[in-house]
């Protein structure tokens, strides 16, 4: 298990850890309820150094990368990054990852922890002669100060804040380098700051103690999961695999379709325009219930609640993928794969731990998105 | 972390509080601190009959869900409602207000095969 650079200081906080990824990082400091109210009202510090860095330099980098990842790098300019996919030829999703275009020559991504070595070697495979693809994963730190005060956390902290939403900038924090990026996974304003990784623990510091008047709080990937699902947020080894599509994820505006070449585009062009089979949905639980991955959904067979006819079983149309309570709504939420017979509004039965619990089909996100 | 004496304790981390025929259930604080914060709360009906070392309901937190065993058997005579609202009270007094059930038993020793604070303490400084 790979340690954080963030360790002594998340052990001396009393965190509680976990694996992750094949890292073994924080799941919470004080608890996953608080710590995702103080993102929601005010801000909170995330340590998400386990995440990839992968740089691809030299010339003709963004085009070469450009020809394997769906998002189009033609859709924006040096100093703006990119959600954008690696696909297999069948089009399953690889991983997702966030694409930081510097010049016409070098890109740097940020995958999934858990996939940056298998992201590194398919572009290490593929690359022209000239073309440098370096993993990059223990260079630098990943800090995430996410909530509406996280601009004013930034700036108190010396560290530049306000530019636009997936842009970042270059700075100098006490005669160090670091990259600041105004993206995040909650759906709350917020910025994504990365220190070389030996900087990192005395960033953290500097974060902490210029949060604390705004009200930042140490927070753990068990907020970090909650806030994502109430934003519909998929992660990779739940929502999306090798054997789930963009197009089925909902996600065919991380795709470049007029692109001539990216990996998996006759297999996702072909799905597109047949419809996919299958979509991820939002379902919202009706009653005190939970719907927790690989829970399957049925339909809600007709007759009044209660009646025999309502409790027959209906068919079944798919599985829960991710699922938490949400300490906003106060109410259970997920998402599920759903055959393409199912659409938003529709009233489903999701089979909690052999109790048959009414859910919600919905699109998400399940509380406002304010990002930008 | 806090196994208050005079309270007997199951493996499965649920503390008994014998009061006359009637032994008040709840999770122990090493139960609680591992759920996490704590938001649905299942308990039986009243007078429903439970079987020592079999569930009795379940606790919902973030994190994970995780079945509430029955220490003793016996009838269920009275059941926390305020609980069921304010499911947080588990984690924040586990012995006072997070109580859950009581359940009415015929023979006081039933609750002789539970362990006392101190076996309990050694039983948690044993978990993984």
């Amino acid at each position: 298990m790979q340690l954080s650079p963030l360790h002594e200081q998340h052990v001396s906080a009393g965190a509680r850890l976990v694996g992750f990824g094949g890292w073994q990082m924080p799941l919470q400091f004080t608890g996953i309820v608080a710590e995702h109210l103080a993102v929601r009202a005010a801000a909170g510090l995330f340590d998400v150094s386990h995440l990839g860095k992968v740089r691809v330099r030299g010339p003709g980098a963004a085009e070469f990368v450009n020809a394997c990842l769906t998002n189009d790098l033609a859709r924006i300019g040096p100093g703006r990054a990119q959600y954008t996919l690696c696909c297999t030829d069948g089009g399953g999703v690889v991983d997702d990852l966030i694409a930081y275009l510097r010049s016409d020559d070098e890109v740097f991504l940020v995958p999934n922890a858990a996939n940056a070595g298998d992201v590194a070697r398919r572009l290490q495979a593929a690359a022209p002669p000239g073309l440098a693809v370096v993993d990059e994963h223990r260079d630098h730190a990943v800090l995430a100060v996410q909530g509406p005060r996280s601009p004013g956390v930034l700036a108190a902290a010396g560290l530049p804040s306000g530019f636009g939403y997936m842009s970042f900038v270059d700075a100098m924090w006490r005669g160090r380098p670091v990259t600041v990026c105004r993206s995040g996974y909650t759906g709350e304003h917020g910025y994504e700051v990365l220190p070389r990784w030996e900087d990192a623990a005395s960033m953290w510091d500097a974060l902490l103690a210029a949060g604390a008047p705004a009200g930042l709080v140490p927070c753990g990937l068990g907020a970090r999961d909650t806030l994502r699902t109430e934003m519909g947020y998929p992660l990779h080894g739940q929502d999306l695999s090798v054997s789930v599509t963009p197009v089925q994820a909902g996600l065919g505006w991380a795709v470049g379709w007029d692109k001539e070449r990216f990996w998996g585009r006759a297999a996702l062009r072909a799905e597109k325009s047949a419809g996919p089979a299958r979509r991820l949905w939002g379902l919202r639980a009706g009653d005190r219930a939970v719907p927790r991955p690989h829970m399957g959904v049925r339909t809600t067979s007709a007759g009044p609640a209660g009646s025999a006819a309502h409790e027959a079983t209906g068919e079944t149309v798919g599985e829960v993928t991710s699922g938490t309570f949400s300490p906003t709504l106060r109410a259970g939420i997920g998402l599920a794969l759903l055959a393409a017979t199912i659409g938003a509004g529709a009233d489903v039965t999701v089979d909690v731990r052999g109790r048959p619990a009414a859910m919600t089909v919905v699109r998400p996100p399940f509380v406002p998105r304010s990002p930008r | 972390m806090e196994f208050p004496e005079g309270l007997r304790y199951s493996r499965e981390h649920e503390w008994a509080r014998l009061s006359g025929e009637r032994v008040r259930v709840g999770i122990t604080s090493y139960a609680q601190d591992t759920l996490g914060d704590i938001v649905f709360v299942m308990l039986p009906k009243l007078g429903e009959e439970v079987t020592a070392g079999q569930p009795l309901g379940e606790v919902e937190s973030t994190k994970s869900v995780s079945d509430v065993f029955a220490p003793v058997s016996g009838a269920i005579v009275a059941r926390n409602e305020t609980v069921e609202g304010s499911p947080e009270l588990i984690n924040s007094d586990p012995y006072g207000d997070g109580w859950l059930v009581e359940i009415q038993i015929n023979d006081p020793s039933a609750l002789d095969d539970l362990l006392d604070a101190r076996g309990y303490a050694d039983h948690v400084a044993a978990q993984p």
